[in-house]
């Protein structure tokens, strides 16, 4: 059992909690937070492939998702306070009538 | 000059495109000036060239355009080929139809599509010369459809009625199934000989058809065609109602150049003709056929340019009679002073209806003799031709075809000269009722219209002067003895050389039997059509009806057809089979989507948990198998 | 003692580790949001500190400053503004609980087994000196200056989105 097996383990693990908590919390915000948690394991896999390979690639591909996650939660988050001030609730099912 | 051929053949292509371009905006003077102008300078062209082929004593000459395909080893080239008979063919086409454009400018005067016409009559030029003078069949096919196009534009000028307008496309439709025979005759040629110009192709037939090739397969095949573009039975229904255009038109079109295109080319593939005794015994045939039996109908027709249109296929009809025993120099002979004095004629009836402000019923004219006196002296020269009476120039060419019909040791029969002989005088017969009922009986003109009729402007008596003055002396032409190098003429069957002479008397005594008869008749009072429907009405009315050969076509062609593309091809094969299938998936989407789009809760963690199993499967799925 | 030293690298990432995931599944089942958003920034922490770990300081710093510091801050903020008491969101959990614990049991062993057992890759390493700083950033301009401005572009498309939403939002009640 190397370092890395438990770094992707745990990577894995965080990645994993993240979904399921997107599938099961019902509060927007908590929703939102668990997309954070999974973009964390996905950095930290890379790190860790990078370190194995000792390769900067993977570092690169972390800082784009630091971007990445910033433009996300800009964007997200003023949708998500909309949202709560039409309906004054963050409970997701108050919202399945946005399929249209 | 290197070009001639080319130039002839480009200038009225010139003048299409001016007055198709510009025409509108120019002016009728300057309309006319081009209209007229490339047309004679075509002629001129033409002219030189016959002087041309005369000083080198009728060594035909080559002019290549341009190679339009290479395909394999055989290159197609369009090339003009002008030899003793397509300088025959060109100068009647450029010279008639040089008159016939002068004949217009009068005639068509006041016409609002004065400058549409002319560029289609010029476009009907360009066409009829790539037609004469093209040396590959398929050059002239590009001309047989293009003259077939400007006379569907021609005939349907006045679209604005939609009887002439479905008279354009009576004649376009019936060309077409001439047209998939001439096709098929020319698919099989070119197997047969590998090649489609003709003079190649006459020399590859001049020792017979090439093996495993019917001769006579490849001539009905092309006759098929020529029964189409010149009227024979059974394609003949188009002509009559072609009528309708413009008559210049009719004169041009419909009776000097356009439906002679079948005798053209049969005489132009007279090499192959030769080789097939079957083909030509069927177009000697259809041609006597189709010459009687347009002479009974054109006895009852009432209509001016009916008539004419009738003894038009008559006519065409003696002449493939000639075709058909082998006398071609005979048939492009009487091509030739036909195209003078059924021009003339229809010219002269077009000058008639000019006068009434557009009658054309013959039973509403009469009298007219003075009041146009120009008309009627070259309608009565043109008439006395065609009936026959010599010297004039119907004559000597109707003389020879029937001489050939009895006597031509390639066909020739004692039935087939009888029938045209028959022919020849009801052809009398019912031209001095024409001439009669038209000109000389009492008027039955109403008094309004009366008062306004007028002898035709300058530029109309001009042009029928000079056509019936060639209609007078064209004859004296030896066409026939002018193209033997070329056509030389059948045999004669032993035991009749005797005969000519008598024969020559009789067809005088025909020619001047049938207008005296007709003399006879009309002297009473009587108009012969009606005496005849007094006598026979059954007959009659089968003859007046035309045989009711439209009728036997709408019930036995037309509503088949259209049955079967009713029922068959729309309400079963369209709308059932392939609307149906089609349907019938778009209601499958449509109910599957209804099904699918229950998934769609707009419950966001069900579409991450789909997401999720997804991913989650798929991951097994590939450990297991990749 | 000598034992810990000598293995203390790797004790302190055992540590971080197991505090990243304890607070990861935290979030899982704490009611209140804003205790939530302070399990994930623990859970971001320790990452960062095996990030340091790891040798890779500057993405440690990053992890702090920008997801700490800056993501978090905004969650924080955002869940501040809202009403702490509101009851709308007394169930904790959705429907699918069941399934979807299902789906993620199959999901952690099938990328645990393949982490164990396949990926001959992984087996050790060169602690290289690809970390340092300068190489990252002359790679980083040399190679992905494309994906560098890109991400650029990217905020600005962001900012301008952020900035529209708000403004649909003025134009609707004004």
């Amino acid at each position: 059992m190397t370092d890395a097996q438990v770094l992707l383990t745990l990577a894995v693990a965080l990645f994993a909690i993240g979904f399921l908590g997107v599938v099961v919390r019902r509060h927007i915000l908590i929703m939102l937070m668990c997309m954070e948690l999974m973009l964390n394991g996905v950095n930290l896999s890379l790190v860790t492939f990078a370190h194995e390979q000792g390769s900067p690639l993977g570092a690169v591909l972390v800082f784009l998702i630091f971007v990445v996650a910033a433009a996300e939660i800009a964007i997200a988050i003023p949708i998500a306070l909309l949202l709560v001030r039409r309906k004054r609730t963050v409970d997701l099912y108050a919202y399945t009538d946005l399929k249209g | 000059m290197s070009h001639l051929l080319v130039w002839i053949v480009l200038l009225p292509l010139a003048g299409f495109l001016f007055n198709g371009l510009a025409g509108d905006r120019l002016g009728a003077r300057a309309v006319s000036l081009v209209g007229c102008g490339l047309p004679i300078g075509s002629f001129t062209l033409t002219v030189a060239g016959a002087i041309a082929l005369a000083a080198a004593g009728g060594e035909p000459r080559v002019e290549t355009a341009f190679t339009w395909a290479t395909v394999g080893d055989h290159s197609f080239e369009v090339a003009f080929y002008l030899d003793r008979l397509s300088v025959v063919m060109a100068l009647v086409v450029t010279g008639v139809g040089s008159l016939i454009h002068v004949y217009s400018t009068g005639y068509m005067r006041d016409d609002p599509g004065y400058a549409r016409y002319f560029a289609y009559l010029n476009l009907f030029l360009f066409f009829m010369l790539v037609l004469v003078l093209g040396r590959s069949l398929l050059v002239l096919f590009v001309g047989w459809e293009g003259v077939g196009l400007a006379s569907y534009l021609l005939i349907g000028f006045w679209f604005q009625d939609p009887e002439k307008a479905r008279a354009g496309k009576k004649a376009f439709i019936t060309n077409r199934v001439g047209d998939a025979g001439f096709l098929l005759g020319m698919f099989v040629l070119f197997q047969a000989a590998g090649t489609l110009e003709m003079d190649r192709v006459n020399a590859v037939f001049s020792t017979g058809a090439p093996a495993g090739f019917s001769a006579s397969l490849i001539g009905v095949l092309l006759f098929v065609g020529a029964t189409g573009k010149s009227a024979q039975i059974p394609l003949h229904v188009w002509l009559p109602d072609a009528m309708a255009g413009p008559t210049p038109v009719s004169a041009l079109i419909h009776a000097a150049t356009m439906v002679t295109a079948g005798v053209y080319m049969v005489a132009r593939l007279s090499g192959i003709y030769g080789q097939a005794p079957e083909a030509s015994a069927v177009i000697a045939a259809v041609g006597v056929l189709t010459a009687l039996f347009a002479a009974t109908v054109a006895l009852t027709q009432n209509d001016i340019k009916k008539v004419l249109a009738y003894s038009t296929i008559s006519q065409l009809g003696l002449m493939f009679l000639a075709l058909g025993v082998g006398a071609y120099g005979v048939a492009v002979f009487h091509l030739y002073t036909h195209a003078f004095f059924k021009a003339c004629l229809f010219l002269g009836a077009g000058s008639v209806i000019h006068a009434l402000g557009g009658e054309q019923d013959i039973r509403r004219m009469g009298g007219l003799a003075r009041r146009v006196p120009t008309t009627f002296a070259t309608f009565a020269v043109a008439a006395a031709a065609i009936a026959g009476i010599p010297p004039l120039a119907g004559f000597f060419s109707k003389d020879e075809i029937l001489w050939f019909a009895l006597a031509s040791r390639s066909g020739g029969a004692l039935w087939l000269w009888a029938l045209a002989a028959l022919t020849a005088f009801l052809t009398a017969f019912y031209m001095a009722r024409l001439l009669w009922l038209t000109f000389l009986a009492p008027s039955r003109v109403d008094a309004e219209t009366a008062r306004h009729v007028h002898e035709s402007p300058r530029s109309m008596t001009g042009v029928l002067i000079a056509l019936a003055a060639l209609s007078a002396v064209g004859g004296f032409v030896g066409v026939p003895h002018l193209l033997e190098p070329l056509l030389p003429l059948p045999e004669v069957r032993p035991g009749l050389d005797a005969l000519e002479t008598p024969l020559v008397l009789l067809s005088v005594l025909l020619a001047v039997g049938g207008v005296g008869a007709a003399a006879y008749v009309l002297a009473a009072g009587e108009d012969p059509a009606e005496v005849f429907r007094r006598r026979f009405p059954g007959l009659h009315r089968l003859v007046a009806g035309k045989y009711f050969v439209d009728e036997a076509y709408e019930r036995w062609v037309t509503r088949p057809l259209y049955w079967v593309s009713d029922r068959v091809f729309l309400r079963f094969s369209d709308r059932r089979v392939l609307d149906g299938s089609l349907h019938a998936l778009a209601a499958l989407a449509e109910r599957s989507a209804a099904r699918l789009s229950r998934a769609q809760t707009g419950n966001l963690q069900l579409y991450a948990f789909l997401v999720l199993a997804g991913i989650a499967a798929g991951l097994l799925w590939s450990l297991r198998h990749v | 003692m000598e034992w810990l030293l000598e293995h203390l690298d790797r004790l302190l990432l055992y540590v971080f580790g197991a505090g990243a995931l304890v607070s990861a599944l935290l979030m899982l089942v704490l009611r209140q949001p804003m205790r939530v958003a302070l399990a994930l920034i623990s859970a971001m922490v320790f990452l960062g500190g095996i990030y340091g770990l790891l040798g890779v300081h500057f993405i440690a710093a990053f992890q702090v400053l920008i997801y700490v510091g800056a993501i978090m801050v905004f969650m924080v903020y955002v869940i501040m503004m809202l009403d702490p008491r509101d009851p709308s969101c007394a169930e904790r959990f959705s429907v699918l609980v069941l399934p979807a614990v299902v789906a993620f049991v199959l999901l952690v062993g099938v990328l645990g087994y393949v982490v164990w057992a396949g990926a001959p890759a992984l087996a050790g390493g060169a602690y290289g000196s690809v970390y340092e700083l300068r190489q990252f950033a002359a790679s980083f301009l040399k190679e992905y200056w494309l994906h560098f401005e890109l991400t650029s572009v990217l905020l600005v498309v962001a900012v301008v989105a952020a900035v529209a939403v708000i403004q649909v939002h003025r134009g609707r009640h004004d």
